[in-house]
C-alpha cells in the first residue's frame, strides 16, 4: 500500500502524468533519454537536455506530425545520393545494361564469371545498389523527422522485399520512395493496398506471374533466355506465395485462423494482378484474361464472381480491418516501442486506438506512447538495439554527418543485417535473441571504436559536441555518461573507461578510446 | 549441479572439477586444454554438422525416383532425364550436379533419408523451420532449439567456447537456448582488431572487464563465450589454414563455412556441434532441370560436401554432416516450371560412422492416393527420428526426453542412418 502512495506522488514529478499505476519516478532528462531511445535513433549530443527542457510529450506530439517538422538540413543531403534521380524505369536500362556487358564478357571468352565486373556501367551499378543502403542509413542518422524514419524502417521490414531477387533490383528503390515512405505513418489500409499493387512486391512474392489454371493471354508471351534469343513462353499457372505471406504475415498474423483452403483462395482473388513489362521497370497492371472468374469464399466471406481487380481491393480491406489483422499489427508495433514480449495492456491499448479510427497508425502510436506499459521503468533499457540501432545510434551519439560513402550500411551489413537483403518474407527479426551472440558483440565492439576513433570515411565522429579535450578523465568520463549514454553507465564501466584513458598522454587519444568504449560497452547496446 | 565451463576454461586447470563429475570428464576436459596449441589426433570425439536448406529444397530433384514413370508424368519441363541421373540403386538416382557424392555413397559414408519432414501440415517456410529448429512441430511457444537442448542435456562436452558454433551472423534457432553456443561470420576476422597485437590484447581486456562489471542477462552470457573464444583462437591461428589432400572448396558462403567447420574439427578446440545455412532452395519459378537454378545450388552443396569429406581425410571417421529442410515441394511442377510448398523432402547424412550406400526410410510412392493432401510426398519419417538417431548413436546422447519433448525417441522407429 505504502508503496503504491509513493509512486503516486512520484508520478506528480513527471512530465505530464499520462501514467498511472506502472508509474515510474522517471525525472524529465530520464523521460528525454528514454523517448529519443525509441521514438528516434539514440540522442545526438545536447539533445536529451532539449528535449527534457522543451516537455517530452510535446516532443512525442510533434514527431507524431512528421511533415510539420522542418527537415531541410536531411533534404540537402538527400540531393547528394545520385540515385534517387532516376526512376525505376531507368534503374532497369542500367540493369540491363549491366547484363549486356555482362554476356558479352562471356562471349569474348572471359570465364572468370567470379571476378568482379569493373565495367564502368557494372561499377555505377553497385555504387547505386551501395547509396540505397547508405541512404536508409543517413536519413536515419540525420533527419529531424526521427520516428518517421523509425517507422519506415518499421514497415521495410513488416513489407520485408528482397533486393537482390532479379527485377527487385531495381524495383526495390522504387518501393521504398514510393510505397513505404508516403503512407508510414497514415492509415495501414492504404499502405497495404499499396504493397499489394506495388511491382517489388508483385515480383518478390511471384504474384506477377500468378494466373488462373487454364487461362491464356490473348497475345503471345515471349521471354529472353541466356543467349539473347526471345522464346515464347508456357502459360502459367496459379501461385500461392504472395497469399500465403499475405494472411501470415501482412495481415492476420499465423495464428489469425486461416487455412489452406483460404491461402487457395486469395490466391485465386489475386490472379491477375501483374506488372506491365517489368523487365522494363513497368507499373502494375491488372490482367483481366489472367483472373479466375468463379466465385472465392475467404473467412467465410463470399467473393463474387465477376469484379475482377474489385475483389482484390475488396478483400484486401477486409484483412486490413479484419481483428487478427488488428492485434498482430499493434503486438509488433508495441514490440518494436516498448519491449520484445509486448504486455497485454499496451496491445489492447494500441488496438483501441486502431478500431476508433480505422487504422491511423499515428493515433495507433500515440496510445502506445501515452501508455503506462511505455513508461514503466522496467521496459526502460530493456530491449537491445538491433545492427541498424547500433549503428545509427552511435552515428548520433558522435555526432558523425555521414554522406553518400556507403561505409555505415556496410556495418549494419557487417553485424547482421544488410539492408533490404533479408531474403524471406518475415523481415528482420526485432527480438533481442536474434541479434545478441558472441560474434556479433565483438562486431559491434570494433565497430565503436573505429567509428570514434574517426576511421570511417564519409562518417567521421566530432567529438568536440560530447566532450572536450580535456587531460582530466573524471570530467570527460562525465560528459560521456551525460551525452552518450543519458546518466546510465554504471560504476564499474567508469572505472574501467578511467583506467583505460589513465595513461594515455595524448587527450584526443583519450577521449576516442573513452567514446569507443562506452559505444562498444553494454550499456549503449540497450536502448 | 550446473559447471561453467567459463570457470574451467579461465582457470586454466582440473583443480575445480573435483565435483561429481565422472572420470571419462575429466581426462577429456583436461585434455581438451592441452590440445590447445598443438592439434593431435590423440583422441577422437564424435562431432556433428548440420546443414539447414533454407527455402525446402525439391527432395525430388535432389535424390530422384528416376525408376517412377509417373515422376516424369508430373514434371514435364523439370525432371531430370534418365539419362542424366547417376543411379543409386535403380530406382533413386542424384541428381547429376551431385555427381561429385558418389564416390562417398559407394564407400558406404553416404545415406539419403527420403519421404522426410515434420508431422504438422504447415506449408509455410517460417513455421515449418521454427518447427524443425525447435523440435516441437505444431508448437510455436518453445523458446529454444533443440541442438541447444542437446547441448544443455550432454554437459559431458561442455568444456570450450567452440563447442558449439553456427558458421554465420547469427545465431540461428535450433542454437537458441541457455547453453553457451557460438555464432562466426568469419572466423580470421573474430576478435577485437588493433593494428598492433598489444594494443589489441589491451582493447580485449578492456572489454572484457565492461562486459563482466555492468553486462546483464543475454549480453552478459554471450560477451563471456565471446572472450573465451578469442582467447582459445588466438593459440591455433586459423589465418594459416590451408585446406589438405588437394579439397577445393566451392566460392560462397557455403564453401567458407565448411572449410572453417573443417578448420575448427582439425585445430581440436573442442568443436562438438557446427551449424550453417545454405539458402536459395524456394525454386517456385524455373527451377530447372539437369541445368538451372536448383542445378547451381546443387552443385555448391555437392563441391562442399566433398571438399569437406576431402579436407578431413581419416578425421572424417568421427564426424556425421546432417542436412535438413523445412519441407519438400510439389510433386507436378506449377504453371511457372517451378514448384509450391509440399510436405514431405529428402535428407542427406554423410560421414564415417554412417550407415551408407542406402536410401533409407519407408518410401511412400508417388501414386496420387498415398501423396498427402493429394499433392505432396508423404511423410513416412518424422524428422525427429533422424535426428534422434543421429543424436543416440552418433552423439551418444542417452536422455533424449528433454530434447524433443513431447515425442518418445524409439529406436525401432531409427530411420537406421549410424552404423551400430
Amino acid at each position: 500500500m505504502k508503496t503504491r502512495v509513493l509512486l503516486a506522488i512520484a508520478t506528480v514529478a513527471a512530465p505530464a502524468g499520462v501514467w498511472a499505476q506502472h508509474a515510474a519516478p522517471l525525472l524529465p532528462r530520464d523521460s528525454a533519454s528514454h523517448a529519443l531511445n525509441r521514438l528516434a535513433y539514440g540522442p545526438r549530443p545536447g539533445e536529451i537536455e532539449r528535449v527534457a527542457r522543451a516537455g517530452v510529450l510535446r516532443w512525442i506530439d510533434a514527431q507524431l506530425a512528421p511533415d510539420q517538422i522542418d527537415d531541410e538540413a536531411l533534404a540537402g543531403r538527400e540531393r547528394e545520393f545520385d540515385v534517387l534521380k532516376y526512376d525505376r524505369g531507368d534503374l532497369a536500362r542500367l540493369y540491363a545494361e549491366v547484363q549486356r556487358a555482362r554476356q558479352e564478357r562471356k562471349r569474348m571468352g572471359d570465364t572468370a564469371a567470379d571476378k568482379p565486373d569493373d565495367s564502368p556501367v557494372a561499377v555505377k551499378g553497385r555504387r547505386f545498389a551501395a547509396q540505397v543502403q547508405q541512404l536508409a542509413v543517413v536519413r536515419a542518422a540525420l533527419s529531424q523527422r526521427q520516428l518517421y524514419e523509425v517507422m519506415v524502417d518499421f514497415w521495410t521490414n513488416h513489407f520485408n522485399v528482397y533486393f537482390a531477387k532479379g527485377a527487385d533490383r531495381f524495383l526495390t528503390p522504387d518501393y521504398i520512395e514510393h510505397t513505404i515512405r508516403p503512407r508510414a505513418m497514415g492509415r495501414f489500409e492504404d499502405l497495404l493496398i499499396a504493397t499489394a499493387k506495388s511491382p517489388a512486391m508483385l515480383f518478390y512474392l511471384d504474384n506477377w506471374e500468378s494466373v488462373a489454371p487454364g487461362a491464356s493471354p490473348p497475345f503471345p508471351l515471349f521471354a529472353r533466355r541466356r543467349g539473347g534469343q526471345a522464346v515464347r513462353t508456357a502459360p502459367k499457372g496459379i501461385n500461392e506465395n504472395y497469399a500465403r505471406e499475405l494472411l501470415e504475415l501482412h495481415t492476420l498474423g499465423v495464428d489469425g485462423g486461416y487455412g489452406q483452403h483460404d491461402v487457395i483462395e486469395v490466391a485465386r482473388i489475386f490472379t491477375g494482378w501483374s506488372i506491365r513489362r517489368p523487365q522494363q521497370g513497368g507499373d502494375f497492371e491488372f490482367h483481366d484474361w489472367a483472373h479466375d472468374t468463379g466465385d472465392k469464399q475467404v473467412l467465410g466471406t463470399e467473393f463474387e464472381r465477376g469484379h475482377g481487380m474489385d475483389e482484390g481491393i475488396r478483400l484486401l480491406k477486409l484483412l486490413a480491418n479484419h481483428a487478427a489483422t488488428i492485434h498482430h499489427v499493434s503486438r509488433k508495433l508495441c514490440q518494436r516501442f516498448v519491449s520484445d514480449d509486448p504486455p497485454d495492456g499496451c496491445v489492447d491499448d494500441a488496438v483501441a486506438a486502431w478500431q476508433r479510427t480505422r487504422g491511423d497508425i499515428r493515433e495507433v502510436l500515440r496510445a502506445i506512447f501515452h501508455g503506462p506499459d511505455f513508461w514503466s521503468t522496467v521496459n526502460v533499457r530493456a530491449k537491445v538495439k538491433t545492427p541498424l540501432e547500433f549503428v545509427v545510434s552511435a552515428a548520433r551519439a558522435t555526432a558523425a554527418d555521414p554522406d553518400t560513402t556507403p561505409r555505415l550500411a556496410q556495418m549494419v551489413a557487417r553485424l547482421g543485417e544488410p539492408l533490404y537483403l533479408h531474403v524471406a518474407p518475415d523481415g528482420y527479426p526485432e527480438k533481442e535473441d536474434a541479434w545478441v551472440n558472441s560474434g556479433a558483440l565483438l562486431d559491434r565492439m570494433n565497430a565503436a571504436v573505429v567509428l570514434a576513433a574517426g576511421r570511417l570515411p564519409g562518417a567521421v565522429a566530432t567529438l568536440d559536441s560530447i566532450a572536450p579535450v580535456t587531460a582530466d578523465p573524471q570530467q570527460l568520463i562525465a560528459d560521456i555518461d551525460d551525452e552518450i549514454l543519458g546518466g546510465t553507465m554504471s560504476e564499474n564501466t567508469k572505472r574501467v573507461i578511467g583506467g583505460q584513458v589513465s595513461d594515455i598522454k595524448d587527450p584526443v587519444q583519450a577521449r576516442a578510446l573513452a567514446v569507443g568504449l562506452a559505444i562498444g560497452g553494454p550499456e549503449f547496446q540497450r536502448q | 549441479m550446473t559447471i561453467s565451463r567459463r570457470v574451467f576454461v579461465k582457470s586454466g586447470g582440473i583443480a575445480l572439477f573435483s565435483v561429481g563429475l565422472d572420470p571419462l570428464f575429466l581426462a577429456r576436459a583436461a585434455l581438451g586444454l592441452d590440445r590447445l596449441s598443438p592439434p593431435s589426433t590423440a583422441l577422437s570425439r564424435p562431432i556433428l554438422v548440420c546443414l539447414f536448406q533454407r527455402g525446402a529444397v525439391d527432395g525430388l530433384n535432389m535424390i530422384v525416383p528416376h525408376g517412377d514413370p509417373l515422376y516424369y508424368r508430373e514434371r514435364p519441363r523439370i525432371a531430370v532425364p534418365g539419362t542424366d541421373v547417376v543411379d543409386l540403386d535403380g530406382y533413386f538416382g542424384l541428381h547429376p550436379r551431385l555427381a561429385a557424392l558418389k564416390p562417398l555413397w559407394d564407400s558406404k559414408r553416404l545415406a539419403a533419408i527420403h519421404a522426410i519432414g515434420s508431422p504438422d501440415a504447415t506449408r509455410s517456410h517460417f513455421d515449418a523451420q521454427d518447427y524443425m529448429e525447435s523440435g516441437t512441430p505444431g508448437v510455436k511457444a518453445t523458446p529454444d532449439g533443440w541442438l541447444n537442448r542437446y547441448c544443455r542435456h550432454d554437459r559431458e562436452h561442455q568444456d570450450t567456447p567452440f563447442r558449439a558454433v553456427a558458421f554465420g551472423p547469427e545465431l540461428p534457432r535450433i542454437l537458441a537456448g541457455s547453453a553457451p553456443s557460438l555464432a562466426i561470420a568469419d572466423l580470421q576476422a573474430f576478435g577485437l582488431r588493433a593494428p598492433q597485437p598489444a594494443a589489441r590484447d589491451r582493447l580485449t581486456r578492456a572489454f572484457e572487464e565492461l562486459y563482466a562489471g555492468s553486462a546483464t542477462g543475454l549480453l552478459s552470457t554471450s560477451s563471456q563465450e565471446a572472450f573465451q573464444a578469442v582467447q582459445m583462437l588466438q593459440r591455433v591461428d586459423p589465418t594459416q589454414y590451408q585446406p589438405a589432400n588437394g579439397a577445393d572448396y566451392p566460392r560462397g558462403k557455403l564453401g567458407k563455412a565448411m572449410l572453417e567447420i573443417a578448420q575448427l574439427i582439425k585445430a581440436d578446440v573442442g568443436l562438438q556441434v557446427a551449424f550453417a545455412d545454405v539458402t536459395g532452395w524456394d525454386t517456385h519459378v524455373n527451377q530447372g532441370a539437369s541445368e538451372g537454378q536448383l542445378a547451381a545450388r546443387l552443385s555448391e552443396l555437392g563441391q562442399a560436401l566433398t571438399a569437406f569429406a576431402q579436407d578431413l581425410g581419416d578425421k572424417l571417421d568421427d564426424v556425421v554432416v546432417l542436412t535438413m529442410s523445412e519441407f519438400g515441394r510439389t510433386v507436378r511442377e506449377n504453371g511457372n516450371s517451378g514448384t509450391d510448398h509440399g510436405h514431405a523432402t529428402a535428407m542427406l547424412v554423410l560421414g564415417g560412422p554412417v550407415n551408407g550406400g542406402r536410401v533409407l526410410g519407408k518410401w511412400p510412392g508417388l501414386d496420387p492416393a498415398n501423396r498427402f493432401e493429394g499433392r505432396d510426398v508423404a511423410v513416412t519419417t518424422d524428422f525427429r527420428d533422424l535426428f534422434a538417431e543421429v543424436l543416440a548413436r552418433h552423439l551418444g546422447a542417452r536422455d533424449l526426453s528433454t530434447v524433443f519433448p513431447g515425442f518418445t525417441a524409439d529406436p525401432t522407429r531409427f530411420p537406421g542412418a549410424i552404423s551400430g
